[in-house]
């Protein structure tokens, strides 16, 4: 039995994982509000309806006998790659916050609420959001406050209004808090015409000015809360309304990157593109994978051309944002079961939070059966300078088999890296690229795929 | 009196940054939706007598052109 160590807050239950299987136990502390969702219906409508990850109760004895405290246990489907939202585009955190205050309308009108606001509650099957801490569902109680606000905003809001008004994406400075961005930092850099906005003179301006007078004077603002009145029902609801609204408004900050334009401004031909996409099918087709990463996915073409020859489900990776958000768009439009993700693999996400150990890193939620890294070898091994034998390494940890692309140091693209920087890249070979490759896999095939020598190495890890 | 001198300068000039203050954290944000449902609800009230304002007008002008 393997505790999840993420899962520690909640006094109500916690998370374990055994073959292969995730599991979640209630204690005598969450026994109350997990008897009212399921004696109301909420716990199965919340499934059937689409906003709560399946979940069933079991019975164990054994497992049972194991934990002290140890009122029910529950398993949930297994998701395949857990994400971060320090790792999401905007639409994707959009998506997530509006389906976050959806599931809490729903959930109002069946008198119980969420009794958080954490986006790390939220997670992605293909490009669906889905709810995943059951213990997060409370019963409403006349007169409550969504006190999962402050959270909310921290988490959901504020991202998205700092990369809706400002050129600044959020998930850098995301991933540096863990809690999302605090609502006095997001206050300092929106200016004065921003404030005029009455959602972020309310959210952002006066929050913080509340904010910061119960940190001036703690005595007076408990004594304040103490006085409040009940909060209606309807002004809840209302709140919850108001704030969709505003979400569902947000855009993303207008500016051009690098990448945006790569799948269709790039340097090979149309029938070498014809002709990597088939080296890609054929690939998928003979494995019959479930999962594939496609590391340096861009707008999505090879995880498309992957998802059509019979792979079930594909997470792709990308520095760029701006193409991630457009290959999550596409994606979803599509209905196709691709969720691209934001990685910068010369910084992967790495282990942080409680005890170094709350969210995890890249590598310790790997769960891939195959592997395409399609033209992101050079940015690593020229661009980033690291050693080649290491971006092999690092590649190939990702999936057991998978097709790797060589650029060489004739290709055009190769050659604009290196002239500021000049050539200092002698080990920087296909000999050498070959040796490396085959000091830890088996070299299957290779496949020529551009003029300029650019070829595509299928491996399979002995 | 440097020193309190020097704490008042900070204290009117420097941005309070999120201390671990002994209070709930979530207080500046309960306020505030107490202060937005305030807001409403004065809305609502003035909405609802504006709406019988207007119904009194309408019905003032009516009768007058039924008169004429």
């Amino acid at each position: 039995m393997n505790f999840e160590l993420g899962s520690f807050r909640d006094p109500a239950g916690k998370v374990f994982y055994e073959e292969k299987k995730v599991f979640r136990y209630v204690t005598t502390q969450g026994q109350k509000k997990y008897e009212y969702i399921k004696s109301n219906g909420i716990l199965n409508d919340s499934i059937k309806d689409g906003y709560l990850i399946e979940t069933r109760e079991i019975k164990d004895e054994k497992i049972k006998s194991q934990i002290s405290n140890c009122k029910y246990i529950l398993q949930h489907q297994l998701i395949d790659f857990i994400s971060y939202p320090y790792e999401w585009s905007f639409n994707q955190l959009k998506d997530a916050a509006l389906h976050h205050l959806n599931y809490q309308i729903y959930l109002l009108e069946k008198n119980a609420i969420l009794i958080d606001g954490s986006a790390y509650n939220i997670q992605f099957i293909g490009t669906k959001p889905i709810f995943i801490d059951v213990l997060s569902i409370g019963e409403y109680r006349d007169g409550m406050y969504w006190y999962g606000h402050k959270q909310f905003c921290e988490n959901f809001l504020n991202p998205l209004l700092l990369s809706s008004k400002k050129e600044i994406y959020f998930n850098n400075w995301f991933k540096g808090n863990l809690e999302g961005i605090f609502t006095s930092d997001l206050n300092s850099i929106l200016n004065f015409i921003d404030k005029l906005s009455p959602t972020i003179f309310l959210q952002v301006f006066m929050l913080n000015k509340l904010e910061n007078k119960t940190i001036l004077d703690p005595n007076k603002s408990s004594k304040k809360l103490k006085k409040l009145r009940n909060f209606s029902k309807k002004s809840y609801m209302s709140l919850l309304y108001q704030m969709k609204k505003t979400i569902k408004k947000l855009e993303p900050y207008k500016r051009k990157s690098v990448w945006e334009n790569y799948s269709k401004q790039n340097t090979y031909t149309k029938e070498e593109e014809i002709l990597k996409i088939k080296t890609v099918k054929d690939f998928v087709l003979k494995n019959n994978f479930n999962l594939i990463a496609d590391v340096g996915c861009n707008d999505g073409l090879y995880s498309f051309a992957s998802l059509e020859s019979g792979c079930k489900k594909v997470v792709g990776f990308d520095f760029d944002l701006n193409v991630v958000d457009r290959a999550y768009l596409e994606a979803k439009n599509k209905n196709h079961s691709f969720l691209p993700l934001y990685l910068d693999a010369s910084n992967p996400s790495s282990n942080i939070g409680w005890n170094e150990t709350e969210r995890k890193g890249l590598k310790q939620r790997f769960n891939f059966d195959g592997l395409i890294a399609l033209a992101i070898e050079h940015h690593l091994a020229i661009s980033k300078n690291i050693p080649l034998d290491q971006t092999i390494d690092w590649l190939t940890s990702f999936a057991p088999k998978g097709l790797i692309e060589f650029v060489p140091k004739e290709d055009e693209t190769v050659q604009s890296m290196i002239i500021l920087k000049g050539d200092i890249f002698p080990n920087y070979t296909e000999e050498n690229f070959i040796k490396f490759l085959g000091n830890k896999t088996k070299i299957i095939s290779s496949t020529k795929v551009s003029s300029s020598g650019r070829k595509l190495f299928e491996y399979a890890r002995i | 009196m440097m020193r309190v001198f020097y704490l008042t300068f900070c204290l009117l000039f420097f941005n309070i940054h999120n201390a671990h203050a002994y209070l709930d954290p979530g207080t500046g944000s309960i306020i505030l939706q107490a202060l937005i449902g305030f807001i409403a609800a004065i809305g609502a009230t003035v909405g609802l007598y504006w709406q019988k304002f207007k119904f009194l007008i309408k019905k003032i002008f009516t009768k007058n052109k039924k008169q004429n």
